[in-house]
């Protein structure tokens, strides 16, 4: 009889388990082949036109220079990696910001540190599965969503 | 060997770190920028030899951007590299023929175009003087001499028209030489954009209905027709040749002159009263414009030939002569054959007809018009002038016998009284 009830048990909650999983797709690459360079308008928002991304910026300038007018007017680097998080930065910049996306929002993974001084003309390369930071002559990084992973000069 | 080895590796890798340390997004920046410039330096060009080093300048594009074709295939989505070299590749050819054109025909654009300004100019100043002629033509209706002055000069105002337009579709197509299908797109669109700037179709529709209201308004003579048909087959030739090069032109480019059926409408409205109505298709195409013009021009024709024969059967009628009623060349010499056939069987008089209608009418002032291979033709007239010559001959043959009868009965009676040896009587013989 208790073999018998723990069978039963044991199948329903295989069914339950089974129909609470969700529809999931494998070999996603998210990746846009070349960087986004947008512009901050007035209203702190940003908009790249080929990929169809808008968002505002407020909280990204106020954690980098803490002023969040700071941006106003200012050139971002935008890029999104294989994996499918947005890596954002710009001139200025000290970190490289890694969000993935949520509900009409960006939330952040991670603030990786790229320069004590500030980033002068940052480009963003895709080389998935990482993302490649460059700075001018000798500047260069491989990231991930989390950490560079390599430093070339 | 080793060593030049080690020295290739070595520039490879230069390179390739160089490559590796440039942001992808100045790459494609890079190559877009190159590609602009080099389109805008493509537009520009003037001559062979720059079009040339431009042909040059495509491939160094094309081989410096190879090592990045991958990425720039997809950053050029929806478009690739080689799909944009290509279509660079193309813009050059297609400059090249065009300059290659205006060298080797040794005419320059800008000559033409004010050639066509200053033809299409001529045209608009004919036009208001030809509203200025219509208007005369209706006040001196009464007056005869002022009459046939103003259809005089209407007339010619409608020639130099007639010569004008075609003049500037020559000068529109001059420089694209005689087979026109064989142009490139690029250049059938710029001679549509021409002839609709210049209004080339409603001109040509102006001109055919300004003769149909002009054979409406006018009273004409015999020695005016010949001119008119001169220019109404003329017209209709020319017409038909530029009609196929438009058919050239716009069959691929759909380059439509929007406005012209719209203009030709109304055109046509002015000319004839309102009797036809042209649709509101703004965008028709080439071929059913080309129909608007066909028909004022088969109007034209009709009213022509209407005009040609009912003027001509007036000459008969006003002289008393009744010929059968004519519309056509056959009809007429049927007529003029059976009249000539009548006043033989019954043996009237037809010095009436031969001298005062043919010979003072018919063959001074209607001879020219009647030989016209669309009227009658020269082969078909010398017929009908030697029937009736020859019905002149047979009477003057006769009188002629009659004289030449009545001259000798005179010598003879002369002859006769005066001449005749008179006949010897027998001397009596002397008495012995």
């Amino acid at each position: 009889m208790n073999h018998t009830r723990r069978f039963i048990l044991t199948c329903a909650a295989a069914v339950l388990v089974s129909s609470c999983s969700t529809l999931k797709l494998d070999r996603v690459d998210f990746g846009w082949p070349v960087e986004s360079a947008v512009t901050v308008n007035n209203a702190n928002i940003f908009e790249d036109v080929r990929y169809s991304v808008t968002g505002g910026v407020s909280a990204l300038a106020m954690e980098e220079f803490q002023d969040s007018t700071a941006l106003k007017g200012a050139n971002l680097r935008l890029i999104r990696s294989s994996e499918g998080y947005y890596f954002v930065t710009g001139p200025r910049f000290k970190h490289v910001y890694v969000f993935s996306p949520g509900k009409a929002s960006l939330s952040l993974t991670s603030a990786i540190a790229v320069s004590e001084t500030g980033l002068k003309n940052p480009a963003f390369n895709q080389r998935a599965p990482f993302v490649e930071l460059v700075d001018g002559e000798g500047f260069h990084r491989l990231l991930s969503s989390d950490d560079i992973v390599e430093v070339k000069k | 060997m080793k060593l030049l080895l080690k020295e290739i590796v070595l520039v490879l890798a230069i390179v390739s770190a160089a490559v590796a340390q440039q942001s992808d997004y100045a790459v494609k920046k890079d190559f877009e920028d190159r590609y602009r410039t080099l389109a805008g330096r493509i537009d520009s060009a003037t001559t062979i030899q720059e079009l040339d080093s431009l042909k040059g300048a495509i491939v160094t594009l094309e081989n410096d951007f190879a090592a990045h074709q991958a990425f720039l295939d997809k950053a050029l989505y929806p478009t690739t590299l080689a799909e944009s070299v290509a279509k660079l590749r193309s813009h050059e050819v297609l400059t090249y023929d065009r300059v290659y054109l205006i060298r080797t025909q040794g005419i320059r654009m800008s000559e033409l175009e004010e050639r066509i300004a200053l033809i299409t100019s001529r045209l608009d100043s004919l036009t208001t003087q030809r509203d200025q002629l219509f208007g005369e033509l209706q006040e001196n209706r009464k007056s005869l001499n002022a009459l046939r002055d103003a259809v005089k000069r209407l007339s010619a105002n409608l020639q130099a028209k007639d010569r004008l337009v075609f003049a500037l579709a020559d000068s529109i197509f001059l420089p694209y030489g005689k087979d026109l299908s064989q142009l490139a797109d690029v250049h059938k669109e710029a001679v549509a954009q021409r002839i609709e700037k210049a209004n080339v179709v409603t001109r040509v529709y102006e001109i055919a209905a300004d003769n149909v209201r002009f054979l409406d308004l006018t009273k004409l003579q015999g020695k005016d027709f010949g001119n008119l048909i001169d220019q109404e087959q003329s017209f209709k030739s020319h017409w038909s040749g530029l009609k196929d090069n438009m058919v050239a032109v716009t069959a691929t480019t759909g380059m439509l002159p929007a406005s012209q059926p719209a203009k030709a409408a109304s055109a046509k409205g002015a000319a004839t009263k309102g009797t036809g109505r042209v649709e509101k298709d703004a965008r028709a195409d080439a071929s059913q414009q080309a129909a608007h013009v066909d028909s004022v021009l088969a109007e034209w024709q009709t009213k022509l030939n209407t005009t040609f024969w009912s003027t001509l059967q007036k000459e008969f009628t006003d002289a008393g002569i009744g010929v059968a009623p004519f519309s056509d060349g056959p009809s007429f010499s049927a007529s003029i054959r059976t009249y000539v056939a009548t006043l033989k069987a019954n043996n009237q008089d037809p010095v009436p007809f031969t001298d005062s209608v043919w010979r003072d009418k018919i063959d001074k002032d209607w001879r020219e018009a009647l030989s016209k291979d669309n009227m009658l033709g020269k082969v078909e007239y010398a017929s009908l002038d030697k029937l009736v010559s020859e019905l002149n001959r047979e009477t003057v043959d006769l009188k002629l016998i009659l004289y030449i009868v009545g001259a000798l009965v005179l010598a003879f009676i002369v002859w006769f009284f005066v001449f005749r040896p008179k006949k010897k009587t027998p001397e009596p013989e002397p008495q012995e």
